[in-house]
Protein backbone atom coordinates (compact mmCIF):
# COMPACT_ATOMS: atom_id res chain seq x y z
CA UNK A 1 0.00 0.00 0.00
CA UNK A 2 1.37 3.18 -0.80
CA UNK A 3 2.25 5.69 2.11
CA UNK A 4 -0.54 8.39 3.62
CA UNK A 5 -3.06 6.14 1.11
CA UNK A 6 -6.46 5.95 3.56
CA UNK A 7 -8.82 3.64 1.81
CA UNK A 8 -12.42 4.83 1.41
CA UNK A 9 -13.77 2.67 3.84
CA UNK A 10 -11.97 3.56 7.45
CA UNK A 11 -13.86 5.35 9.48
CA UNK A 12 -12.91 8.70 10.90
CA UNK A 13 -13.37 9.83 14.74
CA UNK A 14 -15.96 11.98 15.49
CA UNK A 15 -13.82 15.08 16.55
CA UNK A 16 -12.26 14.62 13.10
CA UNK A 17 -15.75 14.21 10.83
CA UNK A 18 -17.05 16.97 12.45
CA UNK A 19 -13.96 20.08 11.60
CA UNK A 20 -14.38 18.19 8.07
CA UNK A 21 -18.12 18.86 7.67
CA UNK A 22 -17.32 22.27 9.34
CA UNK A 23 -17.16 24.35 6.13
CA UNK A 24 -20.33 22.46 4.83
CA UNK A 25 -22.06 24.21 8.02
CA UNK A 26 -21.24 27.26 7.23
CA UNK A 27 -22.24 27.13 3.49
CA UNK A 28 -25.79 25.87 4.70
CA UNK A 29 -25.89 28.35 7.18
CA UNK A 30 -25.18 31.03 4.57
CA UNK A 31 -27.12 29.46 2.22
CA UNK A 32 -30.58 29.26 4.15
CA UNK A 33 -30.41 32.26 5.19
CA UNK A 34 -30.21 33.95 1.83
CA UNK A 35 -33.36 31.77 0.88
CA UNK A 36 -36.26 33.56 2.90
CA UNK A 37 -36.61 37.36 3.37
CA UNK A 38 -39.66 37.14 5.74
CA UNK A 39 -40.18 33.23 6.27
CA UNK A 40 -43.04 32.21 7.86
CA UNK A 41 -43.03 29.44 11.00
CA UNK A 42 -43.05 26.37 8.39
CA UNK A 43 -40.87 27.94 6.12
CA UNK A 44 -38.23 28.75 9.34
CA UNK A 45 -38.82 24.69 10.18
CA UNK A 46 -38.71 23.63 7.44
CA UNK A 47 -35.22 25.46 6.52
CA UNK A 48 -33.93 23.96 9.53
CA UNK A 49 -34.84 20.79 9.20
CA UNK A 50 -32.84 20.70 5.72
CA UNK A 51 -29.79 22.52 6.84
CA UNK A 52 -29.64 19.87 9.92
CA UNK A 53 -30.53 17.12 7.35
CA UNK A 54 -28.09 17.69 4.49
CA UNK A 55 -24.82 18.94 7.51
CA UNK A 56 -26.00 15.26 9.01
CA UNK A 57 -25.38 13.34 5.86
CA UNK A 58 -21.75 15.06 4.72
CA UNK A 59 -21.02 14.32 8.47
CA UNK A 60 -21.95 10.50 8.05
CA UNK A 61 -20.04 10.74 4.97
CA UNK A 62 -17.40 11.56 6.45
CA UNK A 63 -17.59 9.48 9.50
CA UNK A 64 -18.21 6.45 7.88
CA UNK A 65 -16.18 7.05 4.68
CA UNK A 66 -19.00 5.71 2.72
CA UNK A 67 -20.43 7.73 0.60
CA UNK A 68 -23.73 6.00 -1.64
CA UNK A 69 -26.07 5.51 1.18
CA UNK A 70 -26.20 8.86 2.38
CA UNK A 71 -25.94 9.96 -0.61
CA UNK A 72 -29.15 8.28 -1.51
CA UNK A 73 -31.00 10.04 1.50
CA UNK A 74 -30.67 13.48 0.24
CA UNK A 75 -31.91 12.33 -3.47
CA UNK A 76 -34.63 11.08 -2.50
CA UNK A 77 -35.89 13.30 -0.32
CA UNK A 78 -35.21 15.75 -3.62
CA UNK A 79 -37.15 13.75 -5.52
CA UNK A 80 -40.10 12.80 -3.31
CA UNK A 81 -40.45 16.83 -2.40
CA UNK A 82 -39.18 18.48 -5.72
CA UNK A 83 -43.35 17.44 -6.91
CA UNK A 84 -44.64 17.96 -3.78
CA UNK A 85 -43.43 21.97 -3.48
CA UNK A 86 -43.86 22.36 -6.74
CA UNK A 87 -47.43 20.72 -7.44
CA UNK A 88 -48.24 22.95 -5.04
CA UNK A 89 -47.35 25.96 -6.75
CA UNK A 90 -48.71 24.88 -9.44
CA UNK A 91 -51.83 24.56 -8.18
CA UNK A 92 -52.03 28.40 -6.60
CA UNK A 93 -50.93 29.81 -9.27
CA UNK A 94 -53.16 28.23 -11.92
CA UNK A 95 -55.52 25.68 -9.96
CA UNK A 96 -54.26 22.90 -12.04
CA UNK A 97 -51.30 20.95 -13.34
CA UNK A 98 -51.87 21.16 -16.87
CA UNK A 99 -50.12 24.13 -19.02
CA UNK A 100 -52.67 26.34 -20.67
CA UNK A 101 -51.69 26.87 -24.22
CA UNK A 102 -52.21 30.80 -23.47
CA UNK A 103 -49.33 30.70 -20.42
CA UNK A 104 -46.86 29.00 -23.20
CA UNK A 105 -47.63 31.29 -25.88
CA UNK A 106 -46.67 34.08 -22.87
CA UNK A 107 -43.35 32.55 -22.16
CA UNK A 108 -44.59 31.67 -18.45
CA UNK A 109 -43.43 28.07 -19.03
CA UNK A 110 -41.49 26.99 -16.23
CA UNK A 111 -38.20 25.57 -17.94
CA UNK A 112 -36.07 22.41 -16.01
CA UNK A 113 -32.93 21.35 -17.74
CA UNK A 114 -33.82 18.71 -19.26
CA UNK A 115 -34.69 19.96 -22.68
CA UNK A 116 -31.30 22.27 -22.81
CA UNK A 117 -29.61 19.76 -25.51
CA UNK A 118 -32.98 19.96 -27.69
CA UNK A 119 -32.17 23.69 -27.90
CA UNK A 120 -28.80 23.99 -29.52
CA UNK A 121 -29.22 22.67 -32.40
CA UNK A 122 -32.13 25.12 -33.51
CA UNK A 123 -30.45 27.86 -31.87
CA UNK A 124 -27.58 27.37 -33.83
CA UNK A 125 -29.20 27.92 -36.90
CA UNK A 126 -31.97 29.85 -36.31
CA UNK A 127 -30.72 31.84 -32.91
CA UNK A 128 -34.26 30.91 -31.65
CA UNK A 129 -34.73 29.31 -28.85
CA UNK A 130 -37.45 26.73 -29.37
CA UNK A 131 -38.65 26.57 -25.70
CA UNK A 132 -42.27 28.36 -24.91
CA UNK A 133 -40.48 30.18 -21.53
CA UNK A 134 -38.52 33.21 -21.35
CA UNK A 135 -34.76 33.53 -20.98
CA UNK A 136 -35.45 36.05 -17.92
CA UNK A 137 -38.24 35.77 -15.35
CA UNK A 138 -41.85 36.58 -16.56
CA UNK A 139 -43.64 36.61 -13.87
CA UNK A 140 -46.71 33.55 -12.97
CA UNK A 141 -44.87 30.16 -13.18
CA UNK A 142 -41.78 31.40 -15.28
CA UNK A 143 -39.67 30.92 -12.32
CA UNK A 144 -35.76 31.43 -12.52
CA UNK A 145 -35.79 32.29 -16.50
CA UNK A 146 -33.96 29.60 -18.95
CA UNK A 147 -30.92 32.11 -18.07
CA UNK A 148 -30.76 31.19 -14.53
CA UNK A 149 -31.22 26.99 -14.72
CA UNK A 150 -28.88 27.41 -17.62
CA UNK A 151 -26.45 28.85 -15.79
CA UNK A 152 -26.89 26.46 -12.58
CA UNK A 153 -26.66 23.62 -14.99
CA UNK A 154 -23.05 24.81 -16.43
CA UNK A 155 -21.36 25.96 -13.26
CA UNK A 156 -22.44 22.44 -11.57
CA UNK A 157 -21.87 20.45 -15.55
CA UNK A 158 -18.18 22.07 -15.52
CA UNK A 159 -17.33 20.66 -11.75
CA UNK A 160 -19.04 17.27 -11.36
CA UNK A 161 -19.60 16.65 -14.75
CA UNK A 162 -22.61 13.25 -15.30
CA UNK A 163 -22.05 13.99 -11.07
CA UNK A 164 -25.35 16.38 -12.11
CA UNK A 165 -27.56 13.11 -12.16
CA UNK A 166 -26.51 11.96 -8.41
CA UNK A 167 -26.68 15.18 -6.94
CA UNK A 168 -28.53 17.88 -8.57
CA UNK A 169 -31.56 16.25 -10.50
CA UNK A 170 -34.53 16.90 -8.79
CA UNK A 171 -35.96 13.97 -11.12
CA UNK A 172 -34.12 10.90 -10.43
CA UNK A 173 -34.36 10.49 -6.38
CA UNK A 174 -37.50 8.95 -7.18
CA UNK A 175 -36.93 6.17 -8.96
CA UNK A 176 -33.29 5.63 -6.68
CA UNK A 177 -35.76 5.53 -4.26
CA UNK A 178 -37.81 2.34 -5.84
CA UNK A 179 -34.42 0.83 -6.60
CA UNK A 180 -33.39 0.86 -3.11
CA UNK A 181 -37.21 -0.70 -2.05
CA UNK A 182 -36.41 -4.72 -3.29
CA UNK A 183 -34.27 -6.85 -0.93
CA UNK A 184 -33.13 -8.51 -4.30
CA UNK A 185 -33.70 -7.67 -7.98
CA UNK A 186 -36.67 -10.10 -9.43
CA UNK A 187 -34.66 -9.39 -13.02
CA UNK A 188 -31.31 -9.75 -12.78
CA UNK A 189 -29.97 -10.40 -16.09
CA UNK A 190 -30.27 -6.99 -18.33
CA UNK A 191 -29.28 -6.86 -22.21
CA UNK A 192 -26.17 -4.53 -22.38
CA UNK A 193 -27.49 -2.70 -25.19
CA UNK A 194 -30.12 -1.31 -23.29
CA UNK A 195 -27.06 1.06 -21.54
CA UNK A 196 -27.55 2.75 -25.33
CA UNK A 197 -31.09 4.19 -24.93
CA UNK A 198 -30.77 7.45 -23.70
CA UNK A 199 -28.20 8.29 -26.88
CA UNK A 200 -30.84 6.84 -29.29
CA UNK A 201 -33.30 8.64 -27.26
CA UNK A 202 -30.99 11.75 -27.86
CA UNK A 203 -30.46 11.55 -31.01
CA UNK A 204 -33.80 11.13 -32.29
CA UNK A 205 -35.22 14.13 -30.45
CA UNK A 206 -32.21 16.67 -31.24
CA UNK A 207 -33.48 15.96 -34.83
CA UNK A 208 -36.78 16.31 -34.76
CA UNK A 209 -36.64 18.79 -32.00
CA UNK A 210 -34.87 21.05 -35.12
CA UNK A 211 -37.32 19.32 -37.73
CA UNK A 212 -40.32 20.34 -35.67
CA UNK A 213 -39.31 23.26 -33.86
CA UNK A 214 -40.50 22.44 -30.43
CA UNK A 215 -38.60 20.67 -27.46
CA UNK A 216 -39.75 17.09 -28.82
CA UNK A 217 -38.91 15.27 -26.07
CA UNK A 218 -40.98 17.79 -23.48
CA UNK A 219 -43.56 17.54 -25.47
CA UNK A 220 -43.99 13.63 -25.81
CA UNK A 221 -41.20 11.79 -24.01
CA UNK A 222 -40.54 13.25 -20.56
CA UNK A 223 -42.03 10.51 -17.69
CA UNK A 224 -41.97 13.32 -15.19
CA UNK A 225 -45.01 15.15 -16.72
CA UNK A 226 -46.48 13.49 -14.69
CA UNK A 227 -45.24 14.61 -11.46
CA UNK A 228 -44.61 18.10 -12.32
CA UNK A 229 -46.56 19.38 -15.12
CA UNK A 230 -48.05 19.11 -18.42
CA UNK A 231 -49.58 20.19 -21.82
CA UNK A 232 -53.27 20.64 -20.49
CA UNK A 233 -55.61 17.80 -21.90
CA UNK A 234 -57.69 19.70 -24.11
CA UNK A 235 -58.27 17.03 -27.09
CA UNK A 236 -57.06 13.79 -28.54
CA UNK A 237 -53.16 14.80 -29.14
CA UNK A 238 -52.92 16.53 -25.47
CA UNK A 239 -54.57 12.71 -23.93
CA UNK A 240 -51.70 10.69 -25.84
CA UNK A 241 -49.33 12.81 -24.90
CA UNK A 242 -50.63 12.90 -20.95
CA UNK A 243 -50.85 9.22 -21.53
CA UNK A 244 -47.53 8.34 -23.05
CA UNK A 245 -45.96 10.28 -19.81
CA UNK A 246 -47.80 8.36 -17.14
CA UNK A 247 -46.93 5.11 -18.86
CA UNK A 248 -43.57 6.20 -19.03
CA UNK A 249 -43.12 7.54 -15.30
CA UNK A 250 -45.12 4.00 -14.23
CA UNK A 251 -42.37 1.70 -16.41
CA UNK A 252 -39.31 3.56 -16.24
CA UNK A 253 -39.55 5.14 -13.03
CA UNK A 254 -41.71 2.61 -10.65
CA UNK A 255 -41.95 -1.03 -12.08
CA UNK A 256 -38.77 -1.24 -13.86
CA UNK A 257 -36.58 0.09 -10.82
CA UNK A 258 -38.44 -2.25 -8.33
CA UNK A 259 -37.72 -5.11 -10.41
CA UNK A 260 -34.35 -4.47 -11.26
CA UNK A 261 -32.92 -2.26 -8.70
CA UNK A 262 -31.48 -0.04 -11.40
CA UNK A 263 -32.21 3.39 -12.15
CA UNK A 264 -33.74 2.62 -15.28
CA UNK A 265 -35.12 5.73 -16.59
CA UNK A 266 -31.43 7.23 -16.00
CA UNK A 267 -29.84 4.03 -17.39
CA UNK A 268 -31.75 3.49 -20.23
CA UNK A 269 -33.99 6.04 -21.44
CA UNK A 270 -33.01 9.81 -20.13
CA UNK A 271 -31.53 12.05 -23.08
CA UNK A 272 -29.99 14.25 -20.75
CA UNK A 273 -27.77 11.76 -18.86
CA UNK A 274 -25.97 11.48 -22.43
CA UNK A 275 -25.57 14.02 -22.80
CA UNK A 276 -23.94 14.61 -19.41
CA UNK A 277 -21.60 11.72 -20.42
CA UNK A 278 -20.22 14.26 -23.00
CA UNK A 279 -18.55 16.34 -20.16
CA UNK A 280 -17.56 13.34 -17.89
CA UNK A 281 -14.42 13.50 -20.49
CA UNK A 282 -13.22 16.94 -19.31
CA UNK A 283 -14.58 16.50 -15.67
CA UNK A 284 -12.20 16.46 -12.90
CA UNK A 285 -13.88 14.09 -10.92
CA UNK A 286 -13.64 10.45 -12.15
CA UNK A 287 -14.07 7.11 -10.54
CA UNK A 288 -11.05 4.65 -11.48
CA UNK A 289 -10.21 1.02 -10.62
CA UNK A 290 -6.80 0.37 -9.30
CA UNK A 291 -5.67 -2.56 -11.24
CA UNK A 292 -3.14 -3.43 -8.72
CA UNK A 293 -5.77 -3.95 -5.95
CA UNK A 294 -8.98 -5.30 -8.46
CA UNK A 295 -9.53 -9.01 -7.69
CA UNK A 296 -12.04 -9.19 -10.12
CA UNK A 297 -15.06 -9.76 -8.05
CA UNK A 298 -17.53 -7.32 -9.89
CA UNK A 299 -19.19 -6.49 -6.98
CA UNK A 300 -18.71 -3.04 -8.41
CA UNK A 301 -20.18 -4.03 -11.53
CA UNK A 302 -23.30 -5.85 -9.88
CA UNK A 303 -23.26 -2.19 -7.75
CA UNK A 304 -24.16 0.23 -9.76
CA UNK A 305 -27.03 1.56 -10.40
CA UNK A 306 -27.05 2.64 -14.06
CA UNK A 307 -24.45 -0.80 -15.46
CA UNK A 308 -21.17 1.78 -15.93
CA UNK A 309 -18.85 -0.87 -15.48
CA UNK A 310 -18.49 -3.78 -17.82
CA UNK A 311 -15.86 -6.46 -17.33
CA UNK A 312 -13.85 -4.72 -20.42
CA UNK A 313 -14.01 -1.27 -18.57
CA UNK A 314 -12.73 -3.21 -15.15
CA UNK A 315 -10.12 -4.46 -16.80
CA UNK A 316 -9.31 -1.13 -18.26
CA UNK A 317 -9.49 0.21 -14.85
CA UNK A 318 -12.38 2.80 -15.91
CA UNK A 319 -15.79 3.36 -15.41
CA UNK A 320 -18.25 4.13 -18.41
CA UNK A 321 -18.43 7.55 -19.78
CA UNK A 322 -22.08 7.07 -18.38
CA UNK A 323 -20.62 6.65 -14.79
CA UNK A 324 -23.23 9.44 -12.29
CA UNK A 325 -20.48 9.30 -9.39
CA UNK A 326 -23.23 8.58 -7.23
CA UNK A 327 -20.00 5.95 -5.04
CA UNK A 328 -22.11 3.09 -5.28
CA UNK A 329 -18.90 0.63 -6.60
CA UNK A 330 -16.43 2.30 -4.11
CA UNK A 331 -18.40 1.39 -1.34
CA UNK A 332 -19.01 -1.84 -2.29
CA UNK A 333 -15.83 -2.96 -3.47
CA UNK A 334 -14.36 -5.07 -0.08
CA UNK A 335 -10.17 -4.10 -1.44
CA UNK A 336 -10.54 -0.39 -1.68
CA UNK A 337 -9.69 -0.87 -5.49
CA UNK A 338 -12.60 1.58 -6.94
CA UNK A 339 -11.30 4.53 -5.76
CA UNK A 340 -12.05 8.29 -6.56
CA UNK A 341 -9.47 10.33 -8.80
CA UNK A 342 -8.74 13.76 -9.64
CA UNK A 343 -7.85 13.54 -13.52
CA UNK A 344 -4.27 13.90 -14.75
CA UNK A 345 -2.90 12.51 -10.92
CA UNK A 346 -1.57 9.25 -10.43
CA UNK A 347 -4.52 6.61 -9.52
CA UNK A 348 -5.46 5.18 -5.84
CA UNK A 349 -2.45 8.11 -4.85
CA UNK A 350 -4.73 9.71 -2.19
CA UNK A 351 -8.15 8.37 -3.45
CA UNK A 352 -9.78 10.11 -0.06
CA UNK A 353 -8.24 13.16 -0.61
CA UNK A 354 -10.48 13.15 -4.51
CA UNK A 355 -13.35 12.14 -2.47
CA UNK A 356 -13.23 14.94 -0.20
CA UNK A 357 -12.69 17.41 -2.97
CA UNK A 358 -15.60 15.89 -5.51
CA UNK A 359 -17.90 16.11 -2.37
CA UNK A 360 -17.39 19.49 -1.32
CA UNK A 361 -18.18 20.37 -4.28
CA UNK A 362 -20.80 18.59 -5.22
CA UNK A 363 -22.26 18.79 -1.75
CA UNK A 364 -22.43 22.59 -2.13
CA UNK A 365 -24.00 22.75 -4.91
CA UNK A 366 -26.53 20.20 -3.83
CA UNK A 367 -27.28 22.80 -1.07
CA UNK A 368 -27.60 26.09 -3.15
CA UNK A 369 -29.57 24.29 -5.50
CA UNK A 370 -31.67 21.45 -4.35
CA UNK A 371 -31.73 22.70 -0.41
CA UNK A 372 -34.16 24.87 -1.54
CA UNK A 373 -36.14 22.44 -3.36
CA UNK A 374 -36.28 20.17 -0.43
CA UNK A 375 -37.01 22.90 2.29
CA UNK A 376 -39.68 23.94 -0.36
CA UNK A 377 -41.67 20.68 0.11
CA UNK A 378 -41.22 20.55 3.48
CA UNK A 379 -42.57 23.63 4.04
CA UNK A 380 -45.56 22.87 1.76
CA UNK A 381 -46.03 19.47 4.08
CA UNK A 382 -45.27 21.56 7.26
CA UNK A 383 -48.05 24.22 6.19
CA UNK A 384 -51.21 21.53 6.24
CA UNK A 385 -50.26 21.50 10.19
CA UNK A 386 -49.15 24.89 11.10
CA UNK B 1 -34.08 9.96 -40.25
CA UNK B 2 -31.01 10.47 -43.09
CA UNK B 3 -28.46 10.69 -40.06
CA UNK B 4 -29.31 7.66 -38.22
CA UNK B 5 -29.49 5.26 -40.62
CA UNK B 6 -26.33 6.71 -42.64
CA UNK B 7 -24.82 5.60 -38.93
CA UNK B 8 -26.05 2.42 -39.61
CA UNK B 9 -24.16 2.07 -42.48
CA UNK B 10 -20.90 0.74 -42.66
CA UNK B 11 -17.97 3.49 -42.28
CA UNK B 12 -16.23 5.08 -45.15
CA UNK B 13 -16.80 7.89 -47.58
CA UNK B 14 -17.47 6.06 -49.84
CA UNK B 15 -20.02 3.98 -48.73
CA UNK B 16 -21.39 7.29 -47.44
CA UNK B 17 -21.19 8.53 -50.87
CA UNK B 18 -22.81 5.77 -52.56
CA UNK B 19 -26.07 6.23 -49.83
CA UNK B 20 -26.43 9.57 -50.59
CA UNK B 21 -26.44 8.91 -54.43
CA UNK B 22 -28.67 6.24 -54.12
CA UNK B 23 -30.60 8.62 -51.57
CA UNK B 24 -31.06 11.42 -54.15
CA UNK B 25 -31.34 9.57 -56.91
CA UNK B 26 -34.85 8.02 -55.85
CA UNK B 27 -35.33 11.61 -53.99
CA UNK B 28 -35.17 12.90 -57.59
CA UNK B 29 -37.31 10.47 -58.86
CA UNK B 30 -39.84 11.16 -56.32
CA UNK B 31 -39.69 14.72 -57.26
CA UNK B 32 -40.17 14.30 -60.93
CA UNK B 33 -43.10 12.02 -60.20
CA UNK B 34 -44.79 14.16 -58.22
CA UNK B 35 -44.31 16.84 -60.56
CA UNK B 36 -45.98 14.65 -63.20
CA UNK B 37 -48.94 13.91 -61.51
CA UNK B 38 -48.84 17.73 -60.26
CA UNK B 39 -48.85 18.68 -63.80
CA UNK B 40 -51.05 16.34 -65.06
CA UNK B 41 -53.79 16.76 -62.31
CA UNK B 42 -53.51 20.53 -62.19
CA UNK B 43 -51.88 20.70 -59.24
CA UNK B 44 -52.69 20.14 -55.29
CA UNK B 45 -54.98 22.90 -55.64
CA UNK B 46 -57.37 20.70 -57.51
CA UNK B 47 -57.24 17.70 -55.44
CA UNK B 48 -60.37 17.77 -52.93
CA UNK B 49 -59.35 18.61 -49.49
CA UNK B 50 -59.96 15.35 -47.74
CA UNK B 51 -57.44 13.41 -50.74
CA UNK B 52 -54.45 15.65 -49.72
CA UNK B 53 -54.38 14.01 -46.20
CA UNK B 54 -55.05 10.54 -46.88
CA UNK B 55 -51.74 11.01 -49.21
CA UNK B 56 -49.58 12.35 -46.50
CA UNK B 57 -51.03 10.07 -43.93
CA UNK B 58 -50.38 6.82 -46.67
CA UNK B 59 -46.66 8.14 -47.11
CA UNK B 60 -45.91 8.95 -43.81
CA UNK B 61 -47.38 5.59 -42.32
CA UNK B 62 -44.81 3.72 -45.26
CA UNK B 63 -41.94 5.97 -43.97
CA UNK B 64 -42.60 4.41 -40.82
CA UNK B 65 -42.88 0.74 -41.85
CA UNK B 66 -39.83 1.08 -43.68
CA UNK B 67 -37.47 2.80 -40.87
CA UNK B 68 -38.57 -0.08 -38.52
CA UNK B 69 -37.88 -2.61 -41.58
CA UNK B 70 -34.48 -0.84 -42.41
CA UNK B 71 -33.70 -0.73 -38.06
CA UNK B 72 -34.87 -4.72 -38.46
CA UNK B 73 -32.47 -5.29 -40.82
CA UNK B 74 -29.16 -3.35 -39.98
CA UNK B 75 -29.50 -5.83 -36.76
CA UNK B 76 -29.65 -8.78 -39.67
CA UNK B 77 -26.84 -7.72 -41.27
CA UNK B 78 -24.79 -7.24 -38.83
CA UNK B 79 -25.36 -10.42 -37.30
CA UNK B 80 -24.49 -12.21 -40.14
CA UNK B 81 -21.21 -11.00 -39.72
CA UNK B 82 -20.10 -11.40 -42.77
CA UNK B 83 -18.45 -8.28 -44.84
CA UNK B 84 -20.49 -6.22 -46.04
CA UNK B 85 -20.19 -4.59 -49.75
CA UNK B 86 -23.55 -3.63 -50.19
CA UNK B 87 -25.72 -0.91 -48.60
CA UNK B 88 -28.59 -2.36 -45.59
CA UNK B 89 -31.47 -3.75 -48.06
CA UNK B 90 -34.97 -3.88 -46.59
CA UNK B 91 -36.78 -7.02 -46.94
CA UNK B 92 -33.66 -9.88 -47.60
CA UNK B 93 -36.05 -12.36 -48.17
CA UNK B 94 -37.36 -11.39 -51.54
CA UNK B 95 -35.35 -12.03 -54.54
CA UNK B 96 -34.93 -8.29 -55.62
CA UNK B 97 -34.49 -7.39 -51.86
CA UNK B 98 -34.83 -3.07 -52.21
CA UNK B 99 -32.09 -0.69 -50.90
CA UNK B 100 -33.13 1.21 -47.45
CA UNK B 101 -31.52 4.25 -49.04
CA UNK B 102 -33.37 3.70 -52.42
CA UNK B 103 -36.80 2.93 -50.35
CA UNK B 104 -36.30 6.23 -47.96
CA UNK B 105 -35.12 8.83 -50.60
CA UNK B 106 -38.36 7.58 -53.11
CA UNK B 107 -40.75 8.30 -49.96
CA UNK B 108 -38.67 11.69 -48.87
CA UNK B 109 -39.31 12.60 -52.21
CA UNK B 110 -43.08 12.37 -52.25
CA UNK B 111 -43.44 13.21 -48.89
CA UNK B 112 -46.09 15.99 -49.41
CA UNK B 113 -44.15 18.95 -46.86
CA UNK B 114 -45.54 22.55 -47.23
CA UNK B 115 -42.89 23.82 -48.97
CA UNK B 116 -42.65 20.87 -51.27
CA UNK B 117 -46.59 21.23 -51.78
CA UNK B 118 -46.47 25.17 -52.76
CA UNK B 119 -43.58 23.91 -55.70
CA UNK B 120 -46.14 21.27 -56.91
CA UNK B 121 -48.96 24.90 -57.16
CA UNK B 122 -46.17 26.52 -59.04
CA UNK B 123 -45.28 23.64 -60.98
CA UNK B 124 -48.35 23.15 -61.89
CA UNK B 125 -48.80 26.89 -63.40
CA UNK B 126 -46.25 25.69 -66.06
CA UNK B 127 -46.57 25.81 -69.82
CA UNK B 128 -45.67 22.73 -70.18
CA UNK B 129 -45.09 19.29 -68.42
CA UNK B 130 -41.31 19.74 -69.55
CA UNK B 131 -41.13 23.16 -67.62
CA UNK B 132 -42.76 21.50 -64.41
CA UNK B 133 -40.08 18.53 -64.89
CA UNK B 134 -37.73 21.03 -65.08
CA UNK B 135 -38.56 23.58 -62.22
CA UNK B 136 -38.26 20.02 -59.72
CA UNK B 137 -35.18 19.22 -61.30
CA UNK B 138 -33.90 22.91 -59.96
CA UNK B 139 -35.80 22.41 -56.61
CA UNK B 140 -34.26 19.20 -56.35
CA UNK B 141 -31.07 20.41 -56.79
CA UNK B 142 -31.30 23.41 -54.28
CA UNK B 143 -32.36 21.26 -51.58
CA UNK B 144 -29.70 18.58 -52.13
CA UNK B 145 -26.76 21.04 -51.85
CA UNK B 146 -27.44 20.21 -47.92
CA UNK B 147 -27.06 16.99 -48.26
CA UNK B 148 -23.53 16.54 -49.36
CA UNK B 149 -21.77 17.27 -45.86
CA UNK B 150 -23.32 14.32 -44.35
CA UNK B 151 -20.74 12.00 -46.42
CA UNK B 152 -18.82 13.32 -43.32
CA UNK B 153 -20.49 10.68 -41.29
CA UNK B 154 -18.41 7.89 -42.80
CA UNK B 155 -15.49 9.07 -41.15
CA UNK B 156 -16.77 8.14 -37.54
CA UNK B 157 -15.63 5.04 -36.81
CA UNK B 158 -18.77 1.95 -36.14
CA UNK B 159 -19.07 -0.15 -33.28
CA UNK B 160 -22.09 -1.88 -31.67
CA UNK B 161 -22.45 1.22 -29.92
CA UNK B 162 -22.74 3.32 -32.86
CA UNK B 163 -25.20 0.68 -34.77
CA UNK B 164 -27.36 -0.18 -31.73
CA UNK B 165 -28.29 3.81 -31.32
CA UNK B 166 -28.81 4.89 -34.81
CA UNK B 167 -31.22 1.47 -34.74
CA UNK B 168 -33.40 2.64 -31.74
CA UNK B 169 -33.40 6.31 -33.18
CA UNK B 170 -34.69 5.39 -36.26
CA UNK B 171 -37.75 2.88 -34.34
CA UNK B 172 -38.09 6.00 -32.16
CA UNK B 173 -38.57 8.60 -35.17
CA UNK B 174 -40.35 5.73 -37.09
CA UNK B 175 -43.54 5.74 -34.38
CA UNK B 176 -43.04 9.63 -34.61
CA UNK B 177 -44.10 9.01 -38.58
CA UNK B 178 -46.31 6.05 -37.18
CA UNK B 179 -48.55 8.64 -34.99
CA UNK B 180 -48.45 11.87 -37.50
CA UNK B 181 -49.91 9.02 -40.23
CA UNK B 182 -52.10 7.76 -38.29
CA UNK B 183 -53.89 11.34 -36.40
CA UNK B 184 -53.53 12.36 -40.29
CA UNK B 185 -55.66 9.53 -40.99
CA UNK B 186 -58.99 9.85 -38.07
CA UNK B 187 -58.37 13.60 -39.30
CA UNK B 188 -56.93 14.44 -36.13
CA UNK B 189 -54.28 17.71 -35.21
CA UNK B 190 -50.70 16.57 -34.62
CA UNK B 191 -49.87 19.12 -32.39
CA UNK B 192 -51.45 21.45 -28.98
CA UNK B 193 -54.32 22.67 -28.48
Amino acid sequence: MAPNTQTARESRSVGRSLLLTLPIVVWALLMSSAAYGHANRAQWIASAVTVLFMITLFFMMMRTSSTYRWRRWFFVALGLLFPVGFIHQVMVFRGTMGIPIEEMIAGRTPFCFLPIPLLILPAAFTKTLVFPGSILPNGGMSGGGMAAMAAVWLAVTLVVGKGWCSYACFFGGIEEGMASLPAKAKVRKIDPRWRYGPWAVLLAMVLLSLALFEPAYCMWLCPFKAVSEYVAARNTVGLIQNGIFIALFAGLVIVLPLLTKKRTQCAFFCPFGAFQSIFNKISVFEIKIDKSRCTPCVLCQKSCPTMALTDESIKQGETLMSCMKCGACVDACPKGAAVWHIRGTEVALRPERARLMFLYAAWAMSIMFAGGIIAEGLATILHIFI
Amino acid sequence: MLIPSLLAERPGLHVHARYLSLFLATRLLGYLVFAVVAWELGAMISLQAPTRPLIFAFIHLLLAGVLLRYAYSVGKACNRRIERRELVTIGTAMRHPVSGAAALGFLTGISLCPPFVAAGVRAAETSSLAAAILFFAIFFVGTSVWFVPFTGLGWIRRNEAITTVARMAMALIAFFYLYAGLMTLIGKHLYGA
